[in-house]
């Protein structure tokens, strides 16, 4: 295949993207998905003459921020043509079909291609009240990513409400959400993209893997790739030398918040997170949060509105003691509270000790046994 | 008086034939496995806590260079090695379950036998100032064993939620990275460490109420208690050995 009848290489020219761009794109590519450099010559070999594989973006209970993230709104790069190479049949926020119209296109893809699409899940899927808490046409969520991801080659749930559950899946939980893994169990390869919203480099590097190996990267054991999810951010965080020191923002603003030092008084779940945003970052590669002075709040972990909030706490209270409460102080009292049990206990039993030795006459005759035998040993004799 | 008597039956009586009554026996109860894994398991403990606590609440800070300073990679470091002699020494204590003797097996913590049970009652309510003398046990009394149960399942929680947190900067090709299979158990990194830090407040009340039991009880009961913990001997008065317990009674356990 020459180069000018390749599609590919039309659209990139068509949208001003030089081939340097392009290659720099694949070695980019290689090193999110942490492959020697030599896979970009691969990378860049297998996506220029990839099918498209076809693609429905189902969106249940979210914001659609991960399809905000999906269709970022900046000028054309190699990745959006790489996104582009997507067919997506069914997207509720971006296609022009509407209505009845929109929903046989879906139907008619699960129908067509049983086996031979990619079903993406954006959002909750609500279990409660049998799932009338989001219904689409008349069929609930949980019918409808049953049909679909049931049919589909493979699920990427997109988002940390897909895949976890996420807000709405937030204690009490009043719709009973849940992610995709626990809504539809044993769905066929199924790939969690977690984070709020899931970064589009994960995704895009996602594709890229396979177009490139035609199967789906190792993963964790949440279902995560591991080349986007195999590190702490805290492992690759670029503060992390103020940790071991032990330098420590204490307060907003001071001194140390404005050197740049650790944010892990400031309840950074660095430590316990587990993403590439240090080395992937935001917007194009131009910070992320911890770069700009704020402590990671954890979005890309299970539960994580219950578990890794309050955000500016290192650790979540004592269940029950109120949600001020902070698990060193219950722990403290605690531990002072059992001291002053024993102590009184102890002071209890010595009293007791002195009154059965002074009043107990079982206590005063075995006294005088005891002395007696003494005083008989003493002597000589025989007991 | 002959000192020979072997009986390989229950014992009934005291034992005459070794002490009289009111007279204490000094009897070895703690093999060295167990004093040895006692203290280290206390040491390991101490410096956890300090170590432990400062990693969740670091009270120290530095200022100047990061590059001079290492005080948290000090902490942690100081951490992770007591961590592998606490481990070390718990596992020992539970092998030595089954090898030690009587006094240190098992079922001294699982009150699977009738007479445990009755004790555990009577020690109870021998606590609770119902009964005027303790039940004699000479090892562990029953109650004591079974809150030493729950005592060895804060362990294994805090060893496992440990290793799964250390799992998570594990060094690539660490053999501690596949402890990481213990994350998703402990509801994730985050409840792990809550996990590991409520229970690193369990023990420290436990410790708490262990030091003044031991400390007190040796006073109330007269029988080394503490001093037990060094030497492995305690002081049982003769009449005791009759309730211990115990069925047999050989010279290896009664000492004059
Ligand atoms: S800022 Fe957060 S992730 Fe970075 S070193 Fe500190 S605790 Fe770790
Ligand atoms: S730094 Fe933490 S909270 Fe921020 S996007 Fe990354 S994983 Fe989410």
């Amino acid at each position: 295949m020459s180069e000018s009848d390749n599609w590919f290489m039309q659209e990139l020219e068509a949208r001003g993207v030089s081939r340097r761009e392009f290659v720099g794109f694949c070695s980019a590519m290689a090193a999110v998905l942490a492959l020697p450099r030599t896979a970009a010559e691969t990378i860049a070999a297998e996506v220029q003459v990839a099918e498209k594989p076809v693609l429905v973006w189902l969106e249940f209970q979210d914001c659609a921020g991960n399809s905000e993230s999906f269709l970022r709104a900046s000028r054309p790069t190699a990745a959006d043509i790489v996104l582009d190479t997507l067919s997506v049949d069914y997207h509720e926020t971006i296609m022009a079909a509407a209505g009845h119209q929109a929903e046989e296109a879906l139907a008619a893809t699960v129908k067509e291609r049983p086996g031979g699409y990619i079903a993406v899940v954006e959002g909750s899927i609500p279990t409660g009240e049998n799932g009338a808490y989001c219904t689409i046409g008349g069929r609930s969520a949980l019918q409808i990513a049953r049909e679909v991801c049931g049919n589909a080659a493979a699920t990427v749930a997109i988002g940390t409400c897909a895949t976890f559950g996420g807000l709405p899946a937030a204690a009490p939980n009043p719709t009973g959400a849940l992610g995709v893994a626990d809504a539809v169990p044993g769905v066929k390869n199924l790939i969690n993209l977690s984070a709020c919203p899931a970064n589009v480099e994960n995704l895009t590097a996602l594709v890229v893997y396979y177009l490139t190996f035609k199967r789906w990267p190792p993963l964790d054991a949440w279902r995560r790739p591991l080349f986007a999810y195999g590190k702490s951010i805290h492992d690759n965080c670029e503060r992390r030398a103020h940790f071991d020191a032990g330098q420590y923002v204490e307060a907003w603003g001071d001194e140390a918040h404005r050197t740049g030092y650790c944010l892990f008084k400031k309840g950074c779940k660095g430590p316990v997170t587990f993403q590439n945003c240090p080395n992937v970052r935001w917007n194009e590669g131009t910070n992320w949060p911890i770069g700009c002075g704020h402590p990671c709040i954890g979005c890309a972990e299970p539960d994580f509105w219950d578990k890794m909030t309050p955000f500016y706490a290192h650790l979540q209270g004592v269940p029950g003691f109120g949600v001020a409460s902070s698990v060193d102080k219950v722990g403290f009292w605690a531990t002072v509270g059992v001291g002053a049990a024993f102590a009184a206990h102890g002071f209890m039993s010595l009293g007791r000790r002195w009154w059965y030795s002074e009043h107990h006459p079982a206590a005063r005759e075995r006294a005088e046994e005891a002395q007696r035998r003494a005083d008989d040993e003493q002597k000589g004799g025989q007991p | 008086m002959s000192t020979t008597a072997i009986t390989h039956e229950p014992v009934t009586q005291p034992p005459l034939a070794v002490c009289r009554p009111g007279e204490l026996v000094r009897v070895y109860v703690w093999q060295w496995p167990v004093r040895l894994t006692h203290w280290c398991t206390a040491y390991a403990i101490l410096f956890l806590a300090m170590t432990g606590f400062y990693m969740g609440n670091p009270f120290i800070t530095v200022s100047g260079s990061a590059g001079q300073h290492f005080v948290m990679g000090w902490a942690k470091t100081l951490h992770f090695y007591a961590a592998i002699v606490f481990a070390l020494s718990v596992i020992t204590r539970v092998l030595w379950m089954f090898m030690g003797n009587r006094y240190s097996t098992w079922d001294k913590f699982i009150p699977v036998a009738r007479k445990r049970q009755t004790g555990l009652w009577n020690s109870l309510r021998y606590y609770l100032f119902q009964l005027r003398q303790p039940p004699g046990f000479v090892g562990h009394n029953p109650l004591a064993g079974f809150t030493y149960l729950f005592v060895f399942l804060i362990f294994f929680v805090m060893i496992a939620t440990g290793l799964a947190l250390y799992s998570v900067s594990a060094p690539v090709g660490s053999p501690f990275r596949v402890f990481s299979f213990l994350l998703p158990l402990a509801g994730g990194a985050q409840s792990a460490r809550w996990i590991h830090h409520v229970g690193m407040w369990m023990i420290l009340a436990f410790a708490v109420h262990h030091v003044y039991s031991a400390v007190l009880m040796s006073q109330v009961e007269a029988r080394g208690t503490v001093e037990s913990m060094a030497s492995g001997y305690k002081f049982v008065p003769c009449e005791d050995l009759v309730y211990s317990g115990y069925r047999f009674l050989d010279r290896r356990d009664v000492e004059r």
